[in-house]
C-alpha cells in the first residue's frame, strides 16, 4: 500500500517536475497546428453540408487567386511555348538553318520542367477547390464529370506524345523529320484539347445554359457549348502565343545582357529578333478574338456586358489600354532600334518614318486611354458639366477606341514591314509600281477606319458593330494579307545593301524585351480579375450565387497589387525553370571554355557587360568616367 | 543650334498650354488628371525617340549626365548643378506635402454613369405597341413628369435642372439614352437614384423613384415618347427593328 | 491607416527598391529583377491613384408571399425569379434577341391560358410527339425544356404562379392568377413531398429570391 502510494506520489512529482517541459511542447504543437485547428473549427461537423471552408489569414478567395493564376499562366506558357518551338521547327526544316531548329530544340527542353510545373500548380488548385468550394464543385462535378474523363485522357496523350517529341528530337533528324515534326503537330494538337475542355468549365461559370434532362454526357456536352466557349478558346489560343513569344523574347533578353563572348550576344540577340517577331505577329490579330469575345459577353446578357465596359470595371480597361498601349510602343521600339543599330547606317533615312510612326501611335494611345468617365474634382466637374467632357467625351466610347485600335494595329504591321525592307534594294522592274500601288492602298486603308469609325457615332449601335467595326477589322486584315506576299516577292529579288549585323544592341534592348513579357503577364493578370469580377456576386451567372463572405468583387487598386505579386512570383518561377533547364549547358559550356582560353572581349565591360564598346553609349559614358 | 533637350521641352511646353489655356477657349477646361495623362504620353513620345540610336541618345542624354555629373564644370555650370541637386528634392517634398495635407475640397470621384442594371430589368422588352397614340401619350406624360427637369426639348435644360449636380441627364446626346436599351430607362425610371448600385453613388442622383407615383404603363409609354421626341432609337440586338 | 494608403505605401517601397538596385547592384540578373519591380509597383501606384470602390454583393431579399397583396406583388416577385432562380432567361427572352436560344416570350401571357402555361412548365414533353423513325420503340425527342419543379432548378408551385403573373403582366394583360390561389396552391404542396423538398427555398412559407438592388 505504501510502495504503492509512493510510487504514485513519485509518478506525480516526477510529472510535475516535467510539467515545464511538457507544457513547453504541447504549446509548441498546439502552435504548429494552429492552422489546422482553426481549419477544423470552422469546417462545420456535418460535412457534406459544408458549402465553404476559409484559410484563415490570406482568405480562401485571396489564395485560390494566386494559385488559379498561376495555373494558368504556366499554362499559357506550356500551350504557347510548343506553337512557337514547332513554328520555329518547320522554319529550320523548309529554310535548311540549323539555327532554327537548334532554337525550337532549346524550347522544347524548357517544356518538360514547365509541364510538370504547370501539373503541380493544377493539382494544388484541385485540391484547394474541392477543399474551399464544395458547393460549387459539385455542382459542376455533376455537369461536367464525363469532360473530367476526357480531360485525363488528353492529358496522358499530351505527356506521351511530349516525351516521344523531346527525347527523340535527335534521333527523327533527316528522312524521319516528318515524323517528328506530325508529333509536334500531335503535341499542339492536344495541348489545345487540354486548354479548351476546361475552359468550358470556365466559361459556362460565366455564361451558363440551361441543360435539359439526358443522359451524362449529352449533359455534359450541352454545358461545353455555352456562348462564349469558342470566343474565349480562341482569344486564349491567340494570346499563348503572344505569351510564348514575349517570353522567349524576355529570355533572349536577358541572356543577352549577361553574355559575355560574341557568339552569345549574336546568338541571342537573334533569339530576342525572333521572340519578339512571334510576339509581336499573335499580338497583331488579338484586339479582334477580344472585341468578339466582349460582343459575345454584351449579347449573352447585357448586365455583364455593362459591368464590363461602362460600369464597375469601366477603369479597368483604362488600364488595359495603357497596358497595351506600352506593349506597342515597346514592341516597335524594338523593331526601330533594330533597324538603328543591326544596319549601320541607316539611322538618318528611317529617322521621319519612325517620328511618324511614334506620333500616330501616341495619337492613337492618347484617344484610347481617355475614359469616358473622367476623374475630376469638384470644381473641375462643375465646368465641365457633369464627368463627360463635352468635345473629349467622344473619345471615350467604342467606335473611337475600335478606330484607333485598328490603326495602331496597321502602324505596328507597318513597322514590321519597315524592318524587313531595311538595307535592302529592290532590283525587281516592277518594284516602284508595287511599291506605289502599296502606299496608296496603305492611305485607302487608313482613310477608311478612320471614316467608318467617324460615321459610327451616326448610325444605330447594331449597325456600327455588325457592320463597321467587321469593315475596319476586314480592311486591316486585308493589308496584312495582301503586303506580306507582295513584300516577301518584292524582296526574293532584293539585293542587300548591308548586311545585318547582330549582337550590337544597346542595354535597353534588353530590358525593353523583358518589360513586353512583364506587359503581356500583367495583362493576362488583369483579364483574370475582370472575367471572375464580370460574374460580380455569382458563382455561376445567374444560377447559383456566392454566399461566403468573399462575394465582394474588390477594388482595382487591391486587385491591381495582387496582379503585381501574381506577375513577379510567376516571373521568378519562370527563372527558375529556365536556370534548372540550363544547368546542363552550363556545365558542357565550361568544358568548352576551359579548352578556349580567355576570348578576347569575353569579360563584361561594365555592370552587366555592355554589348559593344566604343559607339555604345553607355560604356562610352562610364568610360569616360574611369 | 537647337538640340533634341531645347526641342523636346518646347514641344512639352507647347502641349501643356495647348491643352490647359488654348482648348478651354472652345470648349470646357480639361480636369488635371487628363492633362497629366496626355502630358505623359508625349514625354514618353520624346525619351523613345531621342533613344532609338545610339547618337540621338548622345545627343539627348549626353549633356544631361554630363551636367549632374558635375566632372569638368566650373563657375555657372556648377552652381546650376548644385542649384538643382538642392532644388529638385525640395520639389518632390513639397508635391508630395501639398498632395497629402488636408484641403476643405472633395477628393476626385470616379462615378459610374451607367452602372449594369439588376438582372431582373435587363432584356424586358416594351410590352405596348409603338403606335401613335402610345407616343403622344407618353410624351404627355412625359410633360408632366419628365420635362420640369429633363426639359421640353429633351436636352436636359428644364426649368428645375440648374439646381441639381450632377445635372439632369440629355436625351439628345447621343451618348445617352442612344447607347442604353429600353429595359434600361424602365429600370432607372423605376427605380430612380436610390435604386442605384454603390459604384454609381446613388446619394448623388436626385431621380426620384417613380415605382411609387407611376403605373408600369406609364413608365413605357414615357420611354416611347421620349425616344421619339429626342429623336433618338433605343439600342437593340436586331437589324430590322 | 486605410487600405490604400498601406498598399501606395508599399507599391512605393517597391519601386524604391528597385530604383536602389538599379543604382547600385552591378549584378545583371538582380538589375532585371529591379526593374520588373519598379514596373509592376508603378503600375500598382497609378491603379491605386484611380479613386477606389468595390462592388458589392446586393442583400439577399426574402419574401414573405403573407405580405402579397395584390398581383401586381406576385409579378415583381416573377420577375425576379425569371431572371434569377427560375433560369428562365438563360433561353427565353422577352421581346426580339439575338442570343436567345429558345422562343420569345413576348406576349406569352396574352396568347395561352395559364393553366397551359403551368402544364408546359411542369410537363414540358406532354404534347411533344414521340420519334417513330426507327425500328425500335418509339423514343422522345431530347427535350430541350426542363421540368422546372425538378431539380436543378426546381421551383415550388406558388414560384410557378409569379412567374406566370409576371408574364401575364409583361403581355400587357390583366393578371388572371388570384393571391388566393396561390396561397391555396401553396397549402396544397406540404403534401407534395417532391415539391417541398426543394433545397433552394428552405422553408415553404417564403420564397427566397435573389435580387439585383443595393443595399
Amino acid at each position: 500500500m505504501k510502495s504503492a502510494n509512493y510510487i504514485q506520489e513519485s509518478n506525480v512529482k516526477t510529472l510535475l517536475e516535467k510539467m515545464p517541459t511538457i507544457f513547453k511542447w504541447v504549446s509548441f504543437l498546439s502552435v504548429l497546428l494552429l492552422p489546422v485547428i482553426a481549419l477544423a473549427a470552422g469546417a462545420d461537423t456535418k460535412a457534406m453540408s459544408v458549402e465553404y471552408r476559409d484559410v484563415p489569414g490570406i482568405g480562401s478567395r485571396n489564395l485560390v487567386w494566386i494559385v488559379a493564376q498561376q495555373h494558368l499562366l504556366l499554362a499559357g506558357f506550356v500551350l504557347g511555348v510548343p506553337i512557337f518551338g514547332w513554328v520555329c521547327e518547320i522554319v529550320g526544316w523548309k529554310t535548311k538553318e540549323a539555327r532554327y531548329d537548334k532554337l525550337a530544340k532549346e524550347f522544347t527542353k524548357l517544356l518538360t520542367s514547365a509541364y510538370a510545373t504547370t501539373a503541380l500548380f493544377g493539382g494544388i488548385l484541385l485540391f484547394l477547390l474541392i477543399g474551399l468550394y464544395p458547393k460549387l464543385m459539385a455542382y459542376l462535378t455533376d455537369m461536367f464529370f464525363p469532360s473530367f474523363l476526357v480531360y485525363c485522357l488528353l492529358f496522358l496523350a499530351e505527356t506521351a506524345t511530349l516525351y516521344m517529341y523531346w527525347y527523340g528530337w535527335d534521333y527523327m533528324q533527316g528522312n524521319k523529320k516528318a515524323f517528328h515534326l506530325f508529333l509536334g503537330f500531335l503535341l499542339n494538337l492536344f495541348a489545345i484539347g487540354i486548354m479548351i475542355v476546361p475552359n468550358s468549365w470556365a466559361t459556362f461559370q460565366a455564361s451558363p445554359v440551361v441543360v435539359a434532362d439526358g443522359d451524362a454526357w449529352t449533359r455534359a456536352w450541352m454545358a461545353m457549348q455555352n456562348p462564349t466557349w469558342w470566343p474565349v478558346n480562341i482569344h486564349r489560343l491567340i494570346a499563348n502565343v503572344v505569351l510564348g513569344g514575349f517570353i522567349v523574347g524576355a529570355y533572349a533578353g536577358i541572356r543577352y545582357l549577361l553574355a559575355v563572348s560574341r557568339e552569345e550576344r549574336e546568338h541571342y540577340d537573334w533569339m530576342g529578333y525572333v521572340g519578339n517577331f512571334i510576339g509581336v505577329f499573335g499580338m497583331l490579330p488579338l484586339p479582334f478574338a477580344g472585341y468578339w469575345l466582349m460582343r459575345e459577353v454584351y449579347q449573352y446578357n447585357q448586365q455583364m456586358g455593362i459591368t464590363l465596359m461602362g460600369g464597375f470595371l469601366a477603369w479597368l480597361f483604362i488600364l488595359q489600354a495603357m497596358l497595351i498601349g506600352v506593349l506597342f510602343l515597346g514592341a516597335n521600339y524594338y523593331f526601330w532600334m533594330g533597324i538603328t543599330y543591326r544596319i549601320p547606317g541607316s539611322e538618318n533615312s528611317y529617322k521621319k518614318p519612325i517620328m511618324a510612326m511614334l506620333v500616330v501611335l501616341l495619337l492613337c494611345l492618347g484617344v484610347w486611354m481617355t475614359p469616358h468617365t473622367l476623374v475630376a474634382s469638384l470644381a473641375e466637374a462643375q465646368k465641365m458639366g457633369g464627368t463627360h467632357h463635352p468635345l473629349l467625351g467622344v473619345f471615350g466610347v467604342m467606335s473611337a477606341k475600335m478606330t484607333v485600335a485598328n490603326i495602331m494595329i496597321l502602324v505596328t504591321f507597318m513597322s514590321f514591314i519597315m524592318y524587313w525592307r531595311a538595307g535592302k534594294q529592290e532590283t525587281a522592274g516592277w518594284a516602284k509600281a508595287a511599291k506605289a500601288i502599296m502606299n496608296g492602298l496603305l492611305a485607302i486603308a487608313a482613310i477608311a477606319v478612320i471614316v467608318l469609325g467617324v460615321w459610327g457615332y451616326f448610325v444605330p449601335a447594331i449597325i456600327r458593330i455588325n457592320y463597321f467595326s467587321v469593315a475596319q477589322v476586314l480592311i486591316v486584315g486585308f493589308i496584312m494579307v495582301t503586303f506580306t506576299p507582295l513584300t516577301a516577292l518584292l524582296l526574293k529579288s532584293a539585293k542587300t545593301t548591308t548586311e545585318m549585323v547582330w549582337g550590337k544592341m544597346p542595354i535597353r534592348a534588353g530590358y525593353c524585351l523583358v518589360l513586353n513579357a512583364v506587359m503581356v503577364i500583367l495583362l493576362m493578370s488583369l483579364m483574370g480579375y475582370a472575367r471572375s469580377s464580370s460574374r460580380v456576386h455569382w458563382h455561376i451567372y445567374g444560377v447559383m450565387r456566392d454566399t461566403s463572405e468573399y462575394a465582394f468583387s474588390p477594388a482595382l487598386g487591391y486587385a491591381a497589387a495582387f496582379m503585381s505579386l501574381n506577375t513577379f512570383v510567376y516571373c521568378l518561377l519562370v527563372a527558375f525553370i529556365f536556370w534548372v533547364a540550363t544547368l546542363g549547358d552550363k556545365a558542357k559550356a565550361q568544358q568548352a571554355q576551359a579548352a578556349v582560353a580567355d576570348a578576347p572581349g569575353g569579360a563584361p565591360a561594365m555592370a552587366g557587360g555592355a554589348p559593344s564598346s566604343g559607339e555604345n553609349f553607355e560604356s562610352g559614358i562610364l568610360e569616360n568616367h574611369k | 543650334m537647337r538640340g533634341p533637350i531645347t526641342s523636346g521641352a518646347i514641344l512639352l511646353a507647347g502641349v501643356f498650354v495647348f491643352l490647359k489655356f488654348i482648348l478651354p477657349l472652345f470648349t470646357a477646361p480639361l480636369p488635371a488628371s487628363l492633362i497629366y495623362l496626355y502630358m505623359t504620353l508625349a514625354f514618353s513620345g520624346i525619351m523613345l525617340y531621342g533613344t532609338m540610336s545610339a547618337s540621338s541618345l548622345e545627343s539627348l542624354m549626353g549633356p544631361v549626365f554630363r551636367f549632374l555629373s558635375g566632372e569638368g564644370q566650373s563657375g555657372t555650370g556648377k552652381l546650376a548643378r548644385l542649384a538643382v541637386l538642392v532644388l529638385f528634392p525640395l520639389l518632390v517634398g513639397w508635391q508630395t506635402y501639398t498632395s497629402l495635407a488636408p484641403s476643405d475640397l472633395p477628393p476626385g470621384e470616379n462615378r459610374t454613369i451607367h452602372p449594369a442594371p439588376p438582372g431582373e430589368f435587363v432584356g424586358l422588352a416594351n410590352p405596348y405597341q409603338n403606335n401613335e397614340a402610345n407616343i403622344n401619350m407618353g410624351k404627355g406624360l412625359y410633360a408632366a413628369y419628365c420635362s420640369p427637369c429633363h426639359g421640353a426639348n429633351y436636352d436636359g435644360k428644364g426649368p428645375a435642372a440648374k439646381g441639381f449636380n450632377p445635372p439632369p441627364a440629355n436625351f439628345a446626346d447621343p451618348g445617352t439614352i442612344a447607347q442604353l436599351q429600353e429595359s434600361y430607362l424602365f429600370w432607372r425610371i423605376k427605380k430612380g437614384g436610390v435604386g442605384l448600385p454603390v459604384e454609381a453613388m446613388p446619394w448623388k442622383s436626385a431621380m426620384p423613384r417613380w415605382e411609387v407615383e407611376l403605373p408600369d404603363e406609364f413608365i413605357w409609354k414615357i420611354i416611347m415618347g421620349e425616344y421619339d421626341g429626342a429623336h433618338q432609337s433605343p439600342r437593340t440586338w436586331e437589324e430590322d427593328d | 491607416m486605410s487600405e490604400v494608403a498601406l498598399l501606395q505605401i508599399i507599391g512605393l517601397c517597391v519601386v524604391g527598391a528597385g530604383i536602389f538596385i538599379l543604382l547600385f547592384i552591378k549584378g545583371m540578373f538582380l538589375r532585371v529583377v529591379g526593374f520588373v519591380a519598379m514596373v509592376l509597383g508603378s503600375f500598382s501606384l497609378i491603379a491605386l491613384g484611380v479613386p477606389q470602390v468595390a462592388s458589392l454583393p446586393p442583400a439577399i431579399e426574402k419574401f414573405d408571399l403573407a405580405k402579397v397583396k395584390s398581383p401586381d406583388d406576385l409579378a415583381a416577385i416573377g420577375q425576379k425569379i425569371f431572371f434569377s432562380k427560375g433560369q428562365c432567361a438563360l433561353c427565353h427572352s422577352i421581346g426580339p434577341s439575338h442570343s436567345a436560344r429558345c422562343p420569345d416570350l413576348n406576349g406569352i401571357g396574352a396568347k395561352l391560358a395559364p393553366e397551359f402555361l403551368y402544364e408546359s412548365l411542369t410537363q414540358p414533353q406532354a404534347y411533344i410527339y414521340l420519334d417513330f423513325r426507327h425500328a425500335t420503340k418509339p423514343e422522345e425527342y431530347p427535350a430541350r425544356m426542363p421540368h422546372i419543379n425538378k431539380d436543378p432548378i426546381g421551383l415550388t408551385k406558388p414560384e410557378i404562379f409569379s412567374v406566370i403573373a409576371f408574364l401575364q403582366k409583361m403581355s400587357g394583360e390583366p393578371i388572371s392568377i388570384k393571391v388566393e390561389d396561390v396561397m391555396d396552391s401553396e397549402e396544397d404542396q406540404t403534401e407534395t413531398v417532391e415539391v417541398a423538398l426543394n433545397a433552394n427555398s428552405g422553408s415553404t412559407s417564403s420564397v427566397l429570391v435573389e435580387s439585383g438592388v443595393a443595399p
